[in-house]
């Protein structure tokens, strides 16, 4: 069987691994949940945030700072790209959005491409500590990362159960007609949702940086897990999206540790599974208008 | 008469083609006769029965894999490899049509994607020994020489893909006008009134999915013994969406939107990606700007306008005619 060390440092690299994939897939899943489109440039702005963190820790040394400014940089784009395009098709079907989206996807690759060129890019890591657990040896930043994304997500619970906005957007996901009807301007929510999310892909790409290489294909390569976590959790659900990124996590830490090969193939096995089982995905709603 | 008004208009298409052959150099034209087949499957999936498909790498990966192992491991005859890729299409479509058609327009791009990527890894990494991996598999020299039509030379091979295309388009074309094609867009419509009629559009869908995906196949064996070696580069999620930028390129649903797509895809790719050297850039935010400015296309925007100036040119003639009569 496999060696104990080698098992918990693979559930704990999982579960690191889960908490970027969530970050990664929260925008993806808010936009579909309250719009009902389907955003792939989310993946845009995650390379995005990565990017900026990359440039800013090189100029100012902190890697902190260049995730805050990549989360800002995040946030305009994604209003940006939501008032300039996104408010025209959100009556179109999701298909529409999800080709406009990529359109958007692969025209800011290049974007990128024509600022920071085409080599891949190490970034530093900003905690080099290790810490034992269980007699392991563990990188303190993979557990920071933890801890970021499970206070993302009791934010993002807080926000949309406790504040006005929040339940408005909440309510949105259920019926936006009704919301309308309330004098709620659903479109300001909107835009306020696309803000949070292009952050939030933002902050999954600063935190993701130091422990991969920063380049310019980086959001297409992730594409396909953060879709498959969505999926897997239930188009718009988010505590399915939390569930299903530390699943996703661990088939792929745990996978590579039994045959590497593994490690990308066995996620989407597994996807297509769940999806055999229970179509909507494990939290999604079966009542889905539009 | 109205043999040739069904034919005109695919002569007319492919009279065009030729052309390019004439003016533009051997790889190019050969390339996008290729490509052009590929992208009919998409165009037929996203536009006559509204399945969105990012996965249709996979199947192209799956006929050139098939004609790739036959090349490598067993025969010379290019004509018996292709008939592999496309049998081998047929097959896997069949083997996982039930599942996939029962989705959601959304959850079935997706669950495609999915499947290309299974396949790129299984051919990368799973199924190394076989495949080998990324070098890939290269059989250019197994290739025997065929009689009348010889394949392992590109202007022979231009030949031939340009009556596989042909041969193709008019298969599509007869689907467009058959009941059946009629039945793939109600599908699309209003899923529900095609039930009420007695349709079953889980069948009317399995077959367009297979139709589809054994025309992709077919696209893939022709790749392999154009190129004479395949990698699982064919299959990379990075190229998923290439199909569908091209048939909305050409214009989604249109009968020659593919042919147009690839011809522009291509072009630009090849011309602009030199003097640019951003790529991603234009075709992204070109793709945008078509589906903002109504989704239909180059030759969707064509269409309507040559049509017109077609009728008008007519009736003045017919007026012509009329006054040269008095």
């Amino acid at each position: 069987m496999i060696d104990m060390h080698l098992l918990i440092t693979g559930v704990i690299f999982g579960v690191s691994l889960g908490s970027i994939f969530f970050l990664m897939a929260i925008g993806l899943s808010l936009c579909f949940g309250l719009m009902r489109i389907i955003s792939l440039d989310q993946l845009l702005y995650y390379s995005v945030g990565a990017y900026i963190a990359y440039s800013v820790s090189l100029t100012v040394g902190n890697l902190w700072l260049g995730v805050i400014v990549g989360m800002v940089v995040g946030g305009v784009a994604g209003l940006l790209v939501e008032r300039v395009v996104f408010k025209r098709i959100y009556d179109r079907d999701i298909t529409f959005s999800m080709i406009t989206s990529f359109g958007i996807l692969i025209g800011g690759v290049g974007i990128i491409k024509h600022f920071w060129g085409l080599v891949p890019r190490p970034v530093p890591v900003p905690i080099t500590a290790q810490v034992a657990i269980i007699g392991t040896e563990f990188p303190v930043y993979r557990l920071v990362v933890i801890a970021i994304a499970l206070s993302v997500y009791f934010g993002i619970w807080l926000f949309l159960n406790k504040t006005i906005i929040g339940k408005a957007i909440r309510a949105g996901i259920e019926d936006v007609e009704h919301v309308e009807g309330l004098g709620i301007n659903v479109y300001r929510l909107f835009s306020i949702t696309f803000v949070l999310a292009g952050a939030l892909s933002a902050l999954a790409g600063g935190l993701h940086a130091p422990l991969i290489m920063v380049d310019p294909q980086m959001g297409l390569e992730v594409l396909a897990f953060a879709f498959m976590i969505v999926i897997i959790g239930g188009l718009g659900s988010i505590k399915g999206t939390l569930v299903s990124s530390f699943l996703v996590g661990q088939v792929v830490s745990i996978g590579s540790l039994i045959y590497a090969p593994l490690a990308q193939m066995a996620p989407f096995a597994v996807m297509i599974l769940i999806l055999l089982l229970k179509p909507t995905g494990l939290y999604g709603s079966p009542l889905l208008k539009r | 008469m109205s043999f040739l008004r069904w034919w005109w208009s695919l002569l007319l298409a492919f009279a065009l083609v030729a052309l390019v052959r004439v003016f533009l150099p051997l790889p190019f034209a050969n390339e996008i006769m290729i490509f052009s087949i590929y992208t009919i499957g998409c165009n037929f999936l996203l536009g006559r029965v509204g399945f969105i498909s990012f996965g249709q790498p996979a199947y192209l990966a799956v006929g050139a894999y098939a004609a790739a192992f036959y090349f490598y491991y067993f025969g010379t005859n290019p004509y018996v490899g292709l008939l592999i890729g496309v049998a081998a299409g047929t097959l896997v479509s069949l083997a996982i049509g039930p599942m996939f058609v029962r989705l959601r327009s959304d959850y079935f791009a997706l669950v495609n994607l999915a499947l290309a990527v299974i396949i790129f890894y299984l051919m990368q990494k799973v199924l190394a020994d076989i495949t080998h991996g990324d070098n890939g598999l290269w059989f250019l020299t197994n290739l025997s020489p065929t009689p009348v039509l010889d394949l392992t030379r590109p202007n022979q091979f231009f030949i031939f893909a340009f009556m596989i295309g042909f041969a193709v388009w008019a298969f599509y074309k007869y689907l467009d006008d058959s009941i059946y094609g009629a039945c793939c867009l109600g599908a699309k419509i209003n899923d529900d009134k095609l039930r009420f009629l007695g349709y079953n559009n889980y069948h009317i869908r399995l077959l367009a999915f297979v139709i589809a995906n054994t025309t992709t196949a077919l696209a893939g064996a022709m790749y392999a013994v154009y190129l004479g070696f395949v990698s699982p580069e064919i299959t990379s999620p990075a190229r998923a969406a290439d199909p569908v930028v091209v048939t909305i390129l050409g214009g989604v649903g249109s009968l020659y939107g593919p042919l147009v797509g690839a011809i522009a895809y291509t072009g630009m790719k090849d011309v602009l990606s030199k003097v640019l050297g951003n790529w991603e850039l234009i075709i992204g935010f070109l793709l945008v700007f078509i589906m903002l400015a109504g989704e239909k296309g180059i030759l969707g925007t064509l269409e309507p306008l040559l049509k017109k100036g077609l009728a008008r040119l007519a009736g003045r003639q017919a007026v012509q005619g009329e006054r040269g009569g008095r």
